[in-house]
């Protein structure tokens, strides 16, 4: 089960690279094959064991994967140390700013939708 | 005779050598995560940091441990097409507020990005670094594809990424409370579309509504910045 989901991801990855060449040049070959996994998961309207199993067992160690190649910050640490304080900066701002708006839009846009939907409701009495 | 420095050789020249490093540094950074419960103490971040150092001690060059822990770089790409599974499971899960939630997406989620680039640029920083800046609300396997397909430093961007998701976790849902945010679908979102899975990992702490809707805006902005940034960057430049 484990080893057939691995397999249908890694196709899946494979067949995103070839795409990648033949037609979408901007888009990286693992998000084509992410948007072919989407599509092939809502035309089965469902994901089968196989797929959850070996979705579940590399998302699981995700965060491991990520680790050597993020290890290459190495060869940017001189250029980074000038830019500390700034990055510090324009990470914490934005972040800030961010996630005050979206949860701001968010509640905004609900409180609409109920609204709305309260207003019908006392059309139809 | 003891060969020594043979045996040290036969080690640290394996192609093995890289991933045994990594697993090693990775599982006491995991214990560290377990004891301490830090938020800082990400055990991705804390085993980069720990693998820089003893790289940079034993003096090995970032390449030749690239090419020893490659079999787990290999992996990258499936578990990145695997992302398709939370989002549909998500995606089904919350159907009476996909508009809300899909407009927010939009508008928050360019904000999000452009505003980060924007910050950086008035600062004078050098245009590598814009484009490595921009991906930085989205789940590190997709910044780094999205990082490296227009311009910027993958690598950088995952460390970017990280810092971000824990920045939003320091603040979390008890800023969002203090700013009058007080509906558990706006929290979570907030937290998803901002600071990706780390965010996720608090937001569940919250309860089941808020950790669906963080699960959902993590996955459609990882998705829709890898779609939409790589395009965008291809007309603009």
């Amino acid at each position: 089960m484990l080893l057939r989901g691995i397999t249908a991801l890694v196709l899946f990855q494979l067949l995103g690279s070839a795409l990648q060449v033949l037609l979408l040049p901007m888009l990286p070959g693992p998000i084509i094959g992410l948007l072919l996994l989407f599509a092939w998961l809502l035309l089965n309207g469902e994901v089968s064991p196989a797929i959850n199993e070996g979705a579940s067992a590399l998302l699981r160690y995700l965060p491991l994967l990520l680790v050597p190649p993020s290890a290459g910050v190495i060869l940017y640490a001189e250029q980074l140390a000038d830019d500390l304080l700034a990055l510090a900066f324009v990470l914490s701002l934005s972040l800030v700013l961010s996630l005050w708006f979206s949860g701001f839009l968010m509640q905004r846009l609900i409180e609409r939708q109920q609204r709305l939907k309260h207003a019908k409701e006392h059309r139809h009495d | 005779m003891t060969d020594w420095a043979g045996a040290w050789l036969a080690v640290s020249e394996h192609p093995l050598f890289g991933l045994g490093l990594t697993l090693g540094l990775y599982q006491l950074a995991l214990a560290l995560y377990e004891k301490t419960r830090w938020v800082f103490l990400q055990p991705m971040l804390v085993c980069v940091c720990l693998l820089s150092l003893v790289l940079w001690l034993l003096q090995i060059p970032y390449a030749r441990y690239a090419a020893s822990s490659e079999l787990l770089t290999l992996l990258l790409g499936p578990a990145t097409v695997a992302l398709a599974v939370p989002l549909f499971l998500n995606l089904r899960r919350v159907r009476q507020l996909l508009l809300p939630t899909v407009v927010t997406l939009l508008v928050a989620g360019s904000v999000a990005t452009v505003l980060g680039v924007l910050l950086a640029w008035w600062l004078g920083l050098e245009s590598w670094l814009l484009l490595t800046l921009a991906p930085k609300s989205v789940t590190s396997p997709i910044a780094m594809l999205v990082a490296e397909q227009i311009g910027g430093v993958a690598a950088l961007a995952a460390v970017f990424v990280i810092i971000t998701g824990i920045i939003g976790v320091l603040l979390g849902p008890e800023f969002l409370r203090r700013c009058g945010i007080t509906h558990p679908a706006a929290q979570g979102l907030a937290l998803g579309l901002t600071s990706h899975a780390i965010g996720t990992a608090r937001a569940l702490q919250e309860g089941e509504e808020c950790g669906g809707f963080s699960a959902l805006a993590m996955s459609l902005m990882g998705v829709s910045t890898a779609v939409l940034l790589p395009l965008l960057v291809a007309l603009w430049v």
